[in-house]
């Protein structure tokens, strides 16, 4: 269907507004008054920005909840919405089009309120000199929620044009020079910048640029930095239980630090770094007890789908017990993140990762090398581990065998994620994209014996009698499904590797270490 | 998507406010509506106070599609846009007479918009041109209004037989009675004769002066006065016209 696009202008000072409205009413149009009314939008994202990067900002009034093209300014989707919550889940919302494409931006994030602005909207049919309605001008002015300051924003004008009347309304706004033209985005990101938000200020994703020729102690700091801020950047919704995803980039982030300090070796004085590895591994395993009860939560429906209906309902108490183990681990790690110990902690390893003198040679003789030469020649040795590892697997292919597997491959993914900068992207991507394909498998792997592990100990706890009965059966059941899939990732292990280790792997990884890869 | 041209070879019967009439209430029904204004005079268009843009032509007619989707115009009521004519259209006949496949020319032209539209409502100027063929072949049905008057009955029979002549598909004709006064024998006599017989519809539309007031109004009647007599009538008209179309 044929659609107009909407004109955004900007008035400064505000009071101006009346001023732009007589001047585009000059050639012998007139404004019939619509409707005036005063409304709030709230404005709501994840965390990482996933709408805005997909280029849509979601909006909520009173009654609904849109989708609105940030190029357009068009609203796409719209739903009833009527509660007015700081977080909501786009598996919460009713079936439809709006639900999809949430989902379909993050299935797993919260959407978080960003801000509310409180808005005055009069609202006018422009009538041509036939008295045709030719379009709809809206006078709008914007403060943030609550606040009293309607003088410092600009006033907004849109001119909506009816179909066929785009050219003669822009032409319009042309002769008379009115305000300035203000796109849907730009006015997405001035209301963001005036309440505050950081627009795709967070990203777990390693996005620094490393220089290739700079120390290799000057980069592992970098690193170190980012992962800290990832860190810290991270409390916030993990004490405020917003999702899943805080907690698992926490944990991620303490895994690169370690993986820094433990991988990248002579950098650092190892007696000064044996403290914060044994810290943050501490930490890491304050952190498992409430990870381990997040993932069953999130696989409930999907493990209640590989049940026969009439078994989904008795596996409720396994889920409403973990429910409760994950109150309880909450309420314990919250307890440590506000503690004097942790917060002591970050402040002294914020201190070391600031550092910006080179450490004593003797302790740490590989300080001063380039970037280059250290990641070269670590990701090298990691890849070489891999495929020694990987050729030895028996061919029973046997759990402790694929669980260091496992391990070996996160080791050389982190390598390569923390240099990736200093590689052309075109020899990097590659090889990441072979890395992830086993590492799907292994990872497979291991997570289903992980599951039926901790499934089996609940199967054992169960006390005895037959008001148990349908409880043990579900479990038993699941534990069946489990292990179907666990034998088709090790079944399908021998072939993934295989697919790995071959010529054009090797050939991958050899032109992205043999300095023909330099920029 | 579903064609009607509302057609007669006769002028002054009242096709405008017909198509004025039946668009606006085919379009309350929230699929959208397109009322294509063919004539010349810009009847239609002036009803809905909408001029062409200076851009527009025949010429751009005939070149369909993209030309004519860019210049279809929204009128004040939603859901109802409209194409709006263009004095140059006079010229329409001997164009068309140039093209390939004249015939098929408006069908073809307006393929693209159908996925746009649920009705298309052509407004056709009074004569019976290669213009007028290629309406036939556009049209899903061609409603004729009809004053009950012997000159009137006249050009119906005078159409009925080009399309036997022609052999073109009859049963798209549906007739109906307009600008009727009942206090007129004739009239009367004319209806009662040829209501009931196939091709003509039962709802006949009185001659009434707020159909006139059209042209103060320059709105649909429907959208004006709903409650006026001839309102009513228009609206009965639609939903026989609907039910003909299998709506």
């Amino acid at each position: 269907m044929h659609t107009t696009k909407t004109i955004y202008l900007t008035v400064t000072p505000p009071e101006e507004s009346g001023l732009v409205i007589e001047k585009f009413l000059h050639s012998g149009w007139r404004l019939k008054a619509l409707s005036s009314i005063k409304e709030q939008f709230d404005f709501y994202d994840t965390f990482e920005w996933n709408a805005f990067e997909k280029k849509v900002a979601i909006v909520k009034t009173n009654k609904s909840l849109s989708l609105v093209d940030l190029n357009t300014g068009r609203e796409t989707d719209s739903v009833a919405f009527k509660r007015n919550p700081s977080i909501f889940f786009p598996a919460d919302l009713p079936p439809g089009k709006l639900k999809e494409r949430l989902l379909s931006y993050n299935d797993i994030r919260a959407f978080i309120k960003l801000c509310s602005i409180d808005s005055f909207i009069r609202s006018y049919h422009i009538l041509d000199d036939n008295e045709k309605t030719i379009g709809v001008l809206t006078a709008t002015s914007l403060c943030l929620e609550g606040q009293n300051n309607e003088g410092s924003f600009p006033s907004l004008i849109s001119l909506i044009p009816l179909r066929g009347y785009q050219e003669e309304i822009e032409k319009a706004v042309r002769h008379n020079s009115l305000g300035s033209a203000l796109d849907f985005k730009e006015l997405f990101l001035w209301i963001m910048s005036a309440s505050g938000q950081n627009v795709q200020g967070y990203s777990s994703k390693i996005s620094l640029t490393l220089d290739a020729d700079a120390s290799i102690y000057e980069s592992t700091q970098r690193l170190l930095q980012f992962t800290l801020s990832i860190l810290q950047k991270n409390e916030h919704g993990i004490r405020n239980d917003i999702d899943t995803e805080f907690l698992h980039d926490y944990r991620v982030a303490i895994r690169r630090t370690r993986s820094i300090l433990k991988q990248l070796k002579g950098i650092y004085d190892p007696k000064e770094t044996a403290f914060y590895l044994n810290t943050f591994k501490e930490l890491g395993k304050l952190t498992n007890p409430l990870r381990d009860s997040d993932v069953y939560l999130l696989k409930q429906e999907t493990y209640c789908n590989y049940l026969p209906p009439f078994l989904q309902s008795s596996l409720k108490p396994f889920f409403c017990d973990i429910d409760a183990s994950r109150k309880k681990s909450y309420r314990l790690f919250c307890r440590y993140l506000a503690s004097s110990d942790y917060q002591f902690f970050l402040h002294k390893w914020k201190q070391f990762v600031h550092q910006e003198s080179l450490p004593d040679t003797g302790q740490a003789p590989n300080a001063s090398l380039s970037t280059r030469t250290v990641a070269e020649s670590t990701i090298k040795k990691a890849w070489k581990k891999v495929i020694r590892h990987g050729r030895h697997i028996s061919t029973e292919t046997t759990d402790t065998e694929l669980h260091a597997l496992r391990i070996d491959c996160k080791k050389l993914r982190y390598l390569l994620e923390f240099f990736s900068s200093i590689f052309p992207p075109k020899t990097i991507i590659p090889v990441i994209r072979k890395m992830k394909e086993l590492q799907e498998n292994l990872g497979d792997f291991v997570d289903l014996a992980v599951q039926l592990q901790f499934l089996h100990n609940r199967l054992s706890a169960l006390p005895a009698g037959k008001e148990e009965l349908l409880s043990a059966a579900s479990i038993g059941s699941l534990m069946a499904t489990l292990f179907q899939k666990q034998e088709e990732a090790r079944r399908q292990f021998h072939k993934t590797f295989r697919s790995f280790d071959n010529d054009e792997t090797a050939q991958l990884f050899h032109d992205l270490l043999s300095g023909a890869s330099a920029k | 998507m579903k064609t009607i041209a509302i057609y007669s070879i006769k002028g002054g019967v009242g096709k405008t406010a017909t198509a004025v009439n039946l668009s606006y209430l085919s379009s309350l029904h929230s699929l959208p509506s397109l009322i294509c204004d063919l004539d010349p005079q810009g009847a239609s268009s002036f009803y809905f106070r909408i001029t062409a843009s200076k851009k527009f032509n025949s010429d751009k007619f005939l070149k369909g599609n993209k030309k004519i989707h860019s210049h279809i115009k929204a009128t004040d009521y939603e859901h109802l846009d409209l194409l709006p004519s263009d004095f140059s259209y006079r010229n329409l006949d001997i164009e068309l007479s140039e093209e390939n496949k004249p015939r098929k020319k408006l069908k073809k032209n307006l393929e693209e918009l159908s996925e746009d539209y649920r009705f298309i409502f052509f407004d056709c100027p009074p004569n019976l041109t290669l213009l007028s063929e290629s309406v036939f072949a556009a049209s899903d049905i061609i409603l004729v209004p009809m004053i009950p008057t012997t000159l009137s009955m006249r050009t119906y029979f005078q159409l009925t037989e080009f399309f036997e002549d022609n052999n073109l598909d009859s049963s798209k004709i549906r007739a109906f009675f307009t600008m009727v006064e009942k206090r007129k024998k004739m009239h009367r006599d004319i209806i009662n004769e040829f209501r009931n017989i196939p091709g003509f519809l039962t709802q006949t539309i009185p001659n009434n002066s707020e159909v006139e007031k059209m042209g103060i109004y320059r709105a649909p009647l429907n959208a004006v006065l709903p409650n006026a007599i001839a309102a009513k009538a228009y609206r009965n008209l639609w939903n026989e016209l609907s039910a003909v179309l299998g709506e």
